[in-house]
């Protein structure tokens, strides 16, 4: 199979004529129910009022968008490394869960199952409420990071095992014979390919930690959530503030679906190939 | 062809391995000498292809022992990869690295296991691509080429190495029926400039044309061995003349 083998195509056969007619209708069909919904929601904004300038008229001021802009930032800095803890923890997680030591595993795979279980708000509440109560003193970005990171390294631990899991054990074998060593064939051979293999997975699961940080406002972190919340109980504007503060989410996780799309093709080779081997 | 002139380079003696109940090889008895071809041959499930693997330890014995140059196999670690590195493998389904350029597949070896800087290996590697007919293929990735020029990748990723054995899993039996025979010529070439070689194969006209012994498997066991004229003309076992006849229609 090519790599330009789009997911259409693979899984559709090419439509025929009767098949394009019906799919001109349902597109016709689909984007003249869009308008409706559009139309109805834009109706509804106005008769409630919503359209009114008052709920719209402080975007125009350069303070409200420096307070979002700073809330925005917050949320990036959280994410980003809660994001890189979670993969860091991630991997070493599973690769301590793989490693042919029983105990580290033993250890590794309770890790694993009891970060990945736990809610993130409880770990927050551990960090938030618990962890002082011990004398430990951290900023708030730690008391919301730290566990969203950690809640997310347990998760990442079990999506780059799978990835392990799916690298052919002939590739592996390939290596074995070359004489490297146990480290270095899991270096070289194992992990790149593991992680291209589930750059989807992990994808979703950084875009759960974007949203994992709206939670913030427990620990009072100005992140962006926090921040619209101050802005909602100054100028009274519910919805609009959430309108566009929706619109900055959907930013941030469709700029770290384009990164991560990006990463994985940078290496420049786009397909793997999976043949496996069958000893007999 | 020397025999039991010098020490052979590979000993199995007396190996056993069971898969649960089934008993895959029985009381092994073989020697390897060095600028040998053994070709093993049998019927699929014959434990031939697990033989081959036992040589560089990707399948581990339950008794018996396997010496390679007189020491046995190490069990483990860095003395366990050293003699990898010394014994070439081809595997069925090439293996080649998939994330990988084909010239970084035959470089890799080299520069990761024997610590030869990346010039000297990028070199030596374009003559072995060029002696398997593959040169043109460097810069790209396996998945781009058909599987004979995969096949003959793999093999000169082998060679890179220096190995002073060449392990072949049934290397022709994934491909094309108009590709096996350019991976065969490459493996005709390796044993005439004295390679020593240990082949699984189902290619009989390669076993009589490269073969210094043929070995013939059936349930684990060796059940009979020679030069290839006297196995496929004169073979002695039933079980032998029952295998040659059943593939004569080929």
């Amino acid at each position: 199979m090519s790599a330009d083998v789009s997911m259409r195509d693979a899984l559709y056969e090419a439509p025929g004529p009767r098949t394009q007619r019906r799919v001109r209708v349902g597109t016709a069909l689909s984007l003249a129910l869009l308008a409706a919904f559009a139309a109805f929601v834009v109706r509804q904004f106005s008769v409630n009022g919503q359209l009114d300038p008052k709920y719209w008229s402080f975007f125009a001021r350069w303070t409200t968008w420096r307070f979002l802009l700073q809330g925005f930032m917050g949320t990036i800095h959280v994410a980003f490394m809660a994001g890189v803890l979670a993969i860091m923890g991630g991997l070493l997680l599973m690769l301590g869960r793989i490693s042919p030591n029983r105990p580290l595993s033993a250890i590794c795979h309770v890790i694993t199952d009891l970060f990945r279980s736990l809610p993130s708000l409880l770990l927050i509440y551990f960090f938030f409420l618990v962890v002082p109560t011990y004398g430990i003193r951290m900023p708030a970005f730690w008391m919301i990071t730290l566990p969203i990171g950690l809640a997310a390294s347990g998760v990442l631990a079990e999506v780059f095992r799978a990835g392990v899991n799916a690298v052919p054990t002939g590739q592996v074998e390939a290596a074995m014979s070359l004489g490297m060593t146990h480290g270095r064939i899991t270096r070289r051979i194992v992990l790149p390919q593991a992680l291209r293999i589930v750059i989807p997975s992990l994808v979703s699961q950084l875009v759960v930690v974007v949203k994992d940080t709206t939670v913030a406002y427990v620990v009072s972190y100005p992140d962006l959530m926090q921040n619209a919340r101050v802005l909602i109980s100054n100028y009274d504007a519910l919805v609009s503030m959430y309108f566009v503060v929706a619109i900055l989410y959907i930013i941030v996780n469709y700029a770290t679906n384009q990164l991560s799309i990006h990463l994985a093709h940078r290496g420049g080779t786009q397909v793997l190939s999976r043949v496996d081997e069958k000893p007999v | 062809m020397p025999v039991g002139t010098t020490e052979p380079i590979i000993r199995m003696h007396h190996v056993d391995k069971h898969y649960g109940q089934l008993h895959v090889l029985r009381d092994i008895n073989l020697d390897v000498h060095r600028g040998e071809v053994v070709v093993l041959i049998g019927p699929s499930g014959s434990g031939k292809s697990t033989l081959c693997r036992t040589i560089n330890r990707l399948e581990t014995i339950d008794s018996g022992e396997i010496l390679f140059e007189g020491r046995p196999l190490p069990e483990e670690g860095r003395e366990l990869a050293a003699l990898r590195a010394e014994i070439g493998m081809v595997f069925q389904s090439f293996n080649l690295f998939a994330h990988r350029t084909i010239l970084d597949n035959v470089t890799m070896g080299p520069i990761e296991v024997l610590r030869r800087n990346r010039r000297e290996a990028e070199a030596e590697a374009m003559e072995l691509l060029a002696r398997v007919g593959v040169e043109a293929q460097a810069k790209k990735v396996p998945a781009q080429l058909s599987g004979g020029q995969q096949q003959r990748a793999a093999i000169a990723r082998s060679l890179a190495m220096h190995p002073k054995v060449m392990l072949f899993d049934e290397p022709t039996s994934a491909l094309d029926p108009e590709m096996i025979n350019e991976v065969l010529e490459v493996m005709v070439e390796l044993a005439q400039e004295g390679m020593t070689m240990v082949v699984v194969t189902h290619e009989m006209s390669f076993a009589r044309r490269v073969a210094d012994r043929v070995v013939f498997m059936s349930d684990g066991q060796i059940v009979e061995q020679g030069t290839p004229s006297e196995f496929f003309d004169h073979p002695r076992s039933a079980r032998a003349r029952d295998f040659l006849d059943s593939i004569k229609g080929h």
